[in-house]
């Protein structure tokens, strides 16, 4: 169980959570929303088309995930974590303040099914995942491991402590990212 | 009483008058279809937070049995027919009269009995909204799934969350002879749909 002292908001819906005084089960990360904790604290996301970004910092045992549902924000104001563009440069400087100095960061991904199949118009998955890597490519963030597309949901939990990701998916063996 | 034709009706307001009556042609079917007394019910009609969607639906990271039909076109929504695994397993042996087995594969004709009762279904739903808007709501053809319930949803809310942080979900519950199951229908219209079906409903209410 990880030991939370400080629980704070960082702009629209999106949580910091430091070390210390409360004991906490996986801390959830809902549809737009981007978290950072420390070891041993986990953050777990159900994803379907929206994709989870885990970024961590190997030498201090701290990390974060955006749970990210749209590829752009065009603009448009709202949850910094909802989008591929705004949710990554959000999420390292959460990371930042948390003092994992961006140089250091890497990341994992998972996500972006198509869950109704691959043909219609709105093949969002698609779009997520690209928008993702760019994000990451745009801020200098290696991407060191990823499980994404194909039509199934997914399960993701991810451990700071050691930097997995864990990814399960219906009808498939887990992942270790 | 509340005027659905004034301005100053609240918009979900009708939405759920909607939702009743969409739900009673729905319920109708679904006795016809079972040959038994099955009784669907509004639940609730509510905007929720992106964010908050699986906590505050109750649907969290179970596996669940879905059929998802979806109106393709301009006005766009998705019904979603959920079940767990053992009601899903009775209700189709209910259609097969057979006994239910939760052990074995699924075969051919369970998997036919789910994906027609998810099609009847929707497309009672979808009748009552055609002839509110005067427009054709266009049934796509039935998808079964097997997967985390809030991983479905969340790709059904995608059109909803490109517009904005909140999301209207209608949420329908069942009753066989008067007892629970654990069958939920959610109702999810884009905004464009949603619109559309506000002012269909306060121009005639």
């Amino acid at each position: 169980m990880v030991q939370l002292r400080d629980n704070h908001r960082l702009g629209n819906n999106i949580m910091a959570v430091s070390p210390a005084t409360q004991p906490v089960a996986d801390v959830p990360v809902g549809m737009g929303q981007a978290m950072v904790v420390e070891a041993p604290g986990r953050l777990r996301a159900i994803l379907g088309s929206c994709v989870a970004v885990a970024l961590h910092h190997p030498g201090l045992h701290v990390g974060g995930l955006a749970h990210v549902v749209l590829p752009k924000s065009n603009g448009q104001s709202g949850l910094p974590g909802k989008f591929a563009d705004t949710a990554v440069p959000h999420l390292v400087a959460l990371l930042k303040a948390a003092g994992a100095a961006p140089p250091r960061l890497v990341a994992k991904i998972s996500g972006g099914a198509n869950m109704f199949g691959n043909t219609g118009p709105l093949q969002i998955g698609d779009k997520n995942i690209q928008a993702v890597l760019e994000a990451l490519a745009a801020c200098g963030i290696r991407v060191t491991a990823q499980d994404v597309g194909g039509t199934s949901g997914r399960r993701v939990i991810f451990s700071p402590a050691s930097g997995e990701l864990a990814v399960e998916s219906v009808g498939q063996a887990p992942k270790h990212l | 009483m509340i005027d659905l034709a004034s301005p100053d009706c609240p918009p979900l307001e009708s939405l759920r008058r909607l939702s009743v009556e969409a739900t009673q042609n729905a319920s109708s079917a679904m006795c016809r279809w079972t040959g038994t007394r099955i009784h669907l019910s509004l639940d609730e009609v509510r905007e929720v937070p992106l964010e908050n969607v699986s906590a505050e639906m109750e649907i969290g990271d179970d596996l669940l049995t879905m059929v998802v039909v979806r109106s393709t076109g301009e006005l766009g929504a998705e019904i979603i027919l959920m079940f767990d695994e053992t009601s899903s397993r009775k209700l189709a042996a209910c259609l097969l009269g057979r006994v239910p087995d939760d052990c074995a594969e699924w075969d051919e004709l369970e998997t036919s009995a789910l994906t027609e009762t998810g099609n009847i279904l929707a497309c009672a739903y979808l009748n009552v909204m055609a002839q509110l808007i005067g427009s054709d709501l266009l049934p796509s053809p039935p998808l079964l799934m097997r997967d985390y319930g809030a991983s479905v949803i969340q790709q059904a809310l995608m059109a909803q969350a490109m517009e904005c942080d909140r999301v209207l979900i209608c949420r329908t519950t069942f009753q066989q002879d008067g007892e629970q199951l654990d069958w939920r229908v959610l109702f999810i219209p884009t905004e464009v749909t949603r619109r559309h079906l506000e002012n269909a409903f306060r121009s005639n209410p």
